[in-house]
């Protein structure tokens, strides 16, 4: 007796000489589970050297599905599609044979909606469709992800750009505010806004065009508008002509430029992001993402570091003047930024930014070491824990007494230190508490 | 200058595609863009009575030189399931996407991951896309990604592009189902004259099942190409 055993990524299908489907155990239908059985099936592990033989496998619901069958003391012949699997099979005992497109597994593969709806595992077509969707993306990225080289560092370069830019654009918005303000000095306090500044600037000139219509044209509210208008009309400031205005205006566009490019390099750095290092996007975003990296010099780097430097990462100089000094170290360094630190009350501030280091240091470790999707489950239980902290600690702590805090004693820079103990050595550097 | 459009119809003999006149007499072939709005390859979009249409660039793409080369029918219809070899940057698929419309689907191999990085970011906006990065000369190692489908469309420029295709049509392809094809000559065999090539490749073709139903050149538009419209009858294997 001969039954054929269809491995596809929704599941394991045994298939007998009618036709008939007789068993199907599924595969996980958690999308990052489901993603590593099908590598499972195609024999793809992480680093595998391109043009290597890869031998394919049984998923865990085929390996199931073969375990039940033995158990039941089925005996006969498995028909597989690759020696791989029949390897597998065989050394569990059955007897195997290997026919790669056997009638039996273009039957599953033209039915396999149908089948995946009919065993209960999807509601629809539609919903095994739009599974299989994020499954082959998913399974996509995972593999590009690892064939990846050196593309954190795009996103270090990226996002250091970005710091870059930010610095000119506040020395040349300053020199663009002084000089504009001998024509339009209201305008400065008027429009606050840098980049709105600079494309009115570089858009209109001069202050007699400033008419509602065409400060509306682009994109000003009507009362902004209407104050502008007005103030244009009554303005203090000195004529300025065709030329003298030409050089203002240029840098105005300029700065503008600026204001553009600074926006297309955020996309970038999510696209980038996405895939080197969705985890850690998913926890704290793109942008800061990038920033840990830069920091940490690489992903590799950032995967290495253990969660209490992540937390004290961009903070360096407090950290290292405290250690000097005795006091008391940073509670967080560039992961401050992250709304839920920033937002807080400053005693829940330390606890909310353990928390999240720590969490930053798997997914870190994630994406660099098996670059699976744990994104989701990692910010649930950052968003638990951060709630936790909240509810607990929702009152400022009671100030101790001031004489009970015995303050360590300062001690001179570069002076010889006291020994701590008598006669014993000193311990190593690397345990000292924060 | 953007040129006005006067007139969008569908075309008489392949249906799903449309023809675009411009002002100046010139005429497009278009799909309907399922994703109004965006571009994928930098191409023209046009408006026509409430639908947005993009332009099919019959220079870069295979099949739509195809088509104007007046190949013998377009098979591929909404809802119709397509296993595309070389989807490249998605250039091509994403008409067929256009054409299938939400309810088929298309899956796509491509090798190289530095055009997959594209591809991908293309599956993700269609939801008929299916990307697949894996080897089109090991159909096994993506079979259980992939479904049976109606079609099967290969662009893959390699020295024996049809044992491939063979190769996928016996894992994927429904009997009775289509095949299209662009052979290369020069990625076959330099040596040879393109004739000999395409000859050589139909043999192959047709010992392994496939019934040829009409081959067209596809000069001015890609240089010793061919595009190969056959029929798939499967063999039984047990």
């Amino acid at each position: 007796m001969e039954k054929w055993l269809v491995q596809h990524a929704v599941g394991a299908f045994l298939v007998n000489e009618n036709n008939e489907v007789e068993r199907f155990e599924p595969n996980p239908k958690d999308i990052d589970q489901a993603v590593q059985e099908a590598m499972v099936i195609e024999g793809w592990t992480r680093g595998i050297k391109e043009g290597t033989e890869k031998v394919g496998g049984l998923s865990s619901a085929a390996k199931r599905l073969l375990e039940n069958l033995k158990e039941e003391g089925f005996e006969g012949t498995i028909v597989f599609e690759t020696e791989g699997e029949s390897r597998e099979a065989s050394s569990m005992g059955f007897e195997v044979k290997v026919v790669p497109a056997n009638d039996k597994a273009i039957y599953v593969r033209e039915n396999v909606a149908e089948l995946s709806v009919k065993y209960g595992m999807m509601e629809s077509k539609e919903e095994f469709y739009d599974w299989l969707h994020k499954l082959t993306i998913e399974v996509v990225r995972r593999k590009l992800r690892s064939v990846a080289q050196k593309r954190d560092l795009l996103a270090v370069h990226a996002v250091r750009t970005i710091d870059d830019i930010d610095k000119i654009i506040n020395l040349l918005i300053a020199r663009l505010r002084e000089w504009y303000s001998l024509h339009f000095p209201e305008l400065d306090d008027l429009v606050k806004d840098h980049d709105l500044y600079a494309r009115i600037v570089a858009e209109i000139g001069s202050r007699d065009a400033m008419t509602v219509e065409r400060l509306k044209e682009l994109g000003l509210k009507e009362d902004l508008a209407e104050k502008i208008a007005e103030a244009a009309k009554k303005s203090t400031g000195a004529d300025l002509t065709e030329t003298d205005l030409e050089q203002l205006q240029k840098l105005a566009s300029i700065v503008e430029d600026l204001y553009s490019l600074r926006r297309e390099l955020v996309d970038y750095i999510s696209y980038i992001m996405k895939e080197v290092a969705p985890n850690v996007t998913a926890l704290v975003g793109p942008v800061l993402g990038a920033r840990l990296i830069s920091l940490a010099g690489s992903l590799e780097n950032l995967a290495r570091m253990p969660a209490s430097t992540i937390q004290v990462l961009g903070a360096e100089k407090a950290l290292f003047r405290a250690l000097r000094t005795g006091g008391k170290p940073p509670k967080h360094g560039i992961i401050f930024q992250y709304p839920d630190i920033h937002r807080s009350p400053k005693w829940q501030r330390g606890k909310i930014a353990r928390a999240l280091a720590a969490k930053l240091a798997i997914a870190a470790r994630t994406d660099y070491f098996t670059g699976r999707d744990i994104g989701e489950k990692l910010k649930e239980e950052l968003r638990a824990r951060i709630d936790e902290i909240k509810r607990v600690y929702q009152k400022p702590p009671k100030r101790e007494e001031k004489a009970e805090r015995k303050a360590p004693p300062a001690r001179k820079r570069g002076g010889r230190r006291p020994p701590r103990r008598k006669g014993g050595k000193r311990r190593g550097g690397g345990r000292r508490r924060k | 200058m953007a040129l006005e459009v006067v007139n969008v119809y569908e075309h008489p003999h392949y249906p799903n595609v449309y023809i675009i006149e411009l002002e100046d007499g010139s005429v497009r072939l278009a799909t309907k863009n399922m994703v109004p709005g965006k571009r994928v390859y930098g191409e023209k979009l046009y408006q026509w009575e409430g639908e947005e249409y993009r332009e099919w660039n019959i220079y870069r793409s295979k099949l739509a030189a195809a088509l104007v080369k007046g190949i013998e029918e377009l098979p591929i219809k909404p809802g119709d399931s397509l296993l595309y070899l070389g989807a490249a940057t998605g250039t091509t698929p994403s008409h067929i996407s256009d054409i299938i419309g939400p309810e088929g689907r298309l899956y796509g191999v491509e090798f190289a991951p530095r055009v997959m990085r594209e591809f991908v970011t293309l599956a993700e906006e269609r939801k008929n896309i299916f990307p697949i990065l894996g080897d089109a000369r090991k159909p096994r190692e993506y079979r259980h990604l992939a479904e049976a489908t109606d079609g099967l469309y290969a662009d893959v420029a390699q020295p024996n592009q049809a044992e491939i295709v063979a190769d996928n049509a016996d894992f994927f392809l429904k009997d009775g189902g289509y095949m299209l094809m662009a052979i290369k000559a020069r990625s076959v065999d330099v040596t040879k004259s393109p004739e000999e090539v395409f000859r050589r490749e139909i043999e192959i073709l047709k010992n392994r099942g496939f019934e040829i139903l009409d081959i067209v050149h596809l000069d001015p538009f890609d240089k010793d190409h061919a595009m190969i419209y056959a029929r798939f009858h499967r063999r039984s294997k047990q």
